[in-house]
């Protein structure tokens, strides 16, 4: 019965990696997998469960499930040199250039981070703000949008949320921090767009779709400032936070500022220098990878892992101490996501996803890339934006979309900003959500999507405009 | 750094506690005797001679309470309630033999210590020693507490009491004892290394009461006071470290609190370095 049940229907491969046959009885069963694991990370918090974890279980279940149904290639593999070696199936599956950039990136960051750099440019805006809660939300605002854009979301959200946590509480202005966190929340998803590491699904699909560092930047930088302009007036105007009119509360204001001091996290002003030094150098070289000699073969990971090695020198005899502060969590979810996938693939669930993509693709170039802008951002809305990035961009490569395409954007544009619409729909607004219960603010999972809709619905139609108008 | 926590920290670190200098307002000076009139006028120029801070200012009103005066402790409650001085000056047992033994300040100074919001200058017993020796002017004043950071009012008032081109040392001991029971309590925590926490707790609890201080040298050489502020922070054992370094800066005047919200300065530091330290005047506020 089992054998009629999965000869009902088979599909052909579709795209070029798979060219064996699958029932799609199969298929759909690997669908459940997919639709389970995404489920399963949607509801993270209710099941106390780690993404790795959860992910961990999905890729040994999979694994399992494709090798017993004859599904994977399993056997020897030739390398770039020319050898034929033997690799456990899984070890390809993942696409190590993206760990890669993920491991060196965090250890640059958090290394950096050691520097007091963050913390003082941080400071230095705070002041000279002179306390007043208007010119602070725009000065944290813009600050949230940099941060997301160098380092990245989680991150940004963590210093400038913690900052403002500090300030407005020093301030008196406690009144006002939901307004703040709230709008540094969404604005990290908007800083996020600005280049191609800003976040995991640019990487993904900026990797997927071969865009470089520079053109990235070009293409997104004028949506991020429009985008961030309008988000700040919003989130002065609906959380009612105003300049100070009254002289005496403006020189309270300044003066409790002031009592901050810049330098007081800067353990040496060598490795203060070092390390700004080092994260213009980071940039200028991530921007260029892609035309610099040797170092454009060597990738971005590579890039990543360098500067992530020569700031560790500083810490060389603690460097373990760097090594345990990885987000551990989050690469084993990764490398966990990218097996999964990968079996998907050999399963054919992404071409059966990918047969749903095409009648949305078909609606043309207007209709098509608007609509699977709205798609990817409400999909990502309610899961994890990176295995809804890593599989779209899996389907459109297997589709054969071209590099200039406006899909690509689509799905980068949607992904990034769909994680605007609830608090699980990013990392770095779930940190804005745990900063606000932090300080005992009420706000429930309908209470933000009720506060947050707004700026989301804004961003996403300025986006699919964008888009059309511009990238189409 | 990978926390919310860890950047919370790092920021709440970096808010300092500036000092905010007021000048202190002595208009009404009541100095509080058991003697008579000419021993009490005698006392009163002795102790004149001694605060020249004030001395020098004509608008202060100095007004000498002689013993016949008072004889009850609800009595000298009355006076001082009806004369409502900004500073009050005593010595230990009035009306009272008990000066030659160091177990207490006397019921009188036992009770207003505590009830008026007057500050009180406490001098050695005239008849206990030579005050000549004593009151030689407030040269070298020192401001002692266990938590210094953001105490203005102490710091302010040992300002008013130091000569010009005077020392004012800022004193602040961490009670070793209390922070070795934390020690020991963190020790038995698993999660919690002792020794990173023991290194990074004492390095905060005295980085706070130095960047205070500095913040006090700031203002007042912005402020124009010619002051030399000496700093003292360390940790030890209150009582006899803090004998230790009144002795070794032969400090003139020792400002301390007397009252605090739970009333346990009283009970604790300040009523025992009263008690210990009978041969310098005592300002407790």
């Amino acid at each position: 019965m089992m054998q009629t049940f999965l000869n009902t229907g088979l599909i052909t491969a579709q795209a070029t990696h798979a060219a064996e046959p699958v029932p799609l009885a199969v298929t759909v069963m690997f669908s459940l997998l997919l639709l389970g694991l995404i489920a399963a990370l949607a509801l993270e918090e209710q099941l106390h469960a780690k993404k790795s974890v959860i992910a961990g279980c999905f890729a040994f279940v999979s694994l399992f499930a494709a090798d017993a149904l004859d599904l994977l290639p399993i056997g020897s593999v030739t390398n770039v040199f020319g050898e034929v070696v033997e690799l456990p199936v899984y070890i390809p599956a993942i696409d190590w250039n993206v760990i890669a950039i993920i491991l060196g990136a965090s250890l640059f960051v958090d290394v950096t981070s050691r520097s007091g750099l963050f913390t003082w440019i941080a400071i230095r805006l705070t002041k000279i703000s002179a306390g007043d809660p208007r010119r602070l939300l725009f000065y944290y605002g813009v600050l949230t949008v940099l941060f997301s854009a160098v380092l990245n979301n989680v991150t940004a959200m963590i210093i400038v949320g913690s900052l403002t946590g500090v300030s407005l509480n020093k301030l008196g202005r406690r009144d006002k921090l939901l307004g703040f966190l709230l709008v540094e929340g969404l604005l990290t998803n908007i800083g996020g767009l600005l280049t191609l590491i800003s976040s995991v699904p640019n990487i993904i699909v900026g990797t997927a779709a071969d865009i470089s560092f520079i053109r990235f930047f070009l293409v997104t930088s004028p949506f991020v400032v429009i985008a961030t302009t309008i988000t700040l007036m919003m989130g002065a105007r609906l959380f009612a936070i105003h300049s100070l009119v009254d002289e005496e509360e403006r020189q309270e204001a300044a003066r409790l500022v002031a009592d901050f001091d810049e330098n007081d996290g800067i353990e040496s002003p060598f490795f203060f220098w070092f390390g700004a030094i080092m994260m213009v150098l980071f940039i200028l070289t991530i921007a260029t990878t892609s035309v610099l000699p040797y170092i454009s073969e060597l990738g971005m990971g590579y890039v990543a892992m360098a500067f992530g090695l020569i700031v560790l020198i500083r810490y060389k005899a603690v460097a373990d101490e760097f090594y345990k502060a990885l987000d551990w969590d989050l690469l084993g979810f990764f490398m966990a996501l990218f097996i999964v996938i990968d079996v998907m693939e050999h399963a054919h669930v992404l071409d059966l996803i990918g047969r749903g993509i095409v009648p949305i693709i078909e609606l043309g170039a207007t209709m098509g890339t608007g609509l699977m802008l709205v798609v990817s951002a409400v999909a990502s809305s309610v899961t994890d934006n990176i295995p809804l990035a890593a599989m779209l961009a899996k389907i459109l490569s297997g589709l054969g979309t071209s590099s200039d395409s406006s899909l690509w954007w689509a799905v980068i544009f949607g992904a990034n900003l769909g994680g605007n619409i609830t608090p699980i729909g990013s990392a770095s607004t779930l940190v804005a959500v745990t900063i606000i219960h932090r300080y005992k603010l009420p706000l429930s999972f309908a209470g933000f999507v009720k506060k947050a809709l707004p700026y989301a619905a804004i961003q996403i139609f300025l986006a699919v405009v964008y888009v059309l108008l511009f990238l189409g | 750094m990978t926390n919310v926590d860890q950047f919370e920290s790092v920021f709440k670190s970096a808010t300092k506690i500036s000092f905010a200098y007021q000048d202190i307002e002595i208009r009404k000076v009541l100095l509080v005797t058991d003697l008579e009139e000419q021993p009490a006028q005698q006392l009163s120029d002795q102790v004149r001679s001694f605060l020249t801070v004030l001395a020098a200012d004509d608008s202060v009103n100095w007004r000498t309470v002689q013993g016949d005066e008072f004889q009850t402790v609800k009595e000298l409650l009355d006076l001082v309630e009806k004369e409502n001085p900004d500073l009050i000056c005593a010595y230990r047992h009035l009306h009272s033999q008990a000066w030659r033994w160091p177990y207490s300040l006397g019921e009188e100074l036992d009770v207003l210590t505590q009830i008026t919001s007057s500050p009180v200058l406490i001098l050695p017993h005239p008849k206990a020693q030579p005050l000549d020796e004593i009151l030689k002017g407030t040269g070298s004043v020192m401001a002692i507490t266990n938590h210094l950071t953001g105490d203005h009012r102490l710091v302010n008032f040992a300002v008013r009491f130091t000569e010009e081109r005077g020392t004012l040392s800022l004193t602040h001991i961490e009670d070793e004892k209390v922070f070795k029971s934390y020690i020991e309590v963190i020790s038995k925590i698993p999660s919690i290394t002792t020794e990173t926490a023991e290194e990074e707790i004492l390095k905060q609890l005295l980085k706070e009461p130095h960047d205070y201080i500095r913040s006090c040298s700031d203002t007042l050489r912005e402020e124009g006071l010619a002051l030399k502020v000496q700093e003292i922070v360390s940790l030890g054992h209150h009582i006899s470290d803090l004998t230790r370094l009144v002795e070794e800066h032969q400090v003139d005047l020792l400002v301390l609190h007397a009252k605090d919200e739970d009333q346990a300065a009283m009970h604790g530091l300040a009523y025992s370095l009263a008690v210990e330290l009978r041969r310098i005047p005592l300002l407790m506020l």
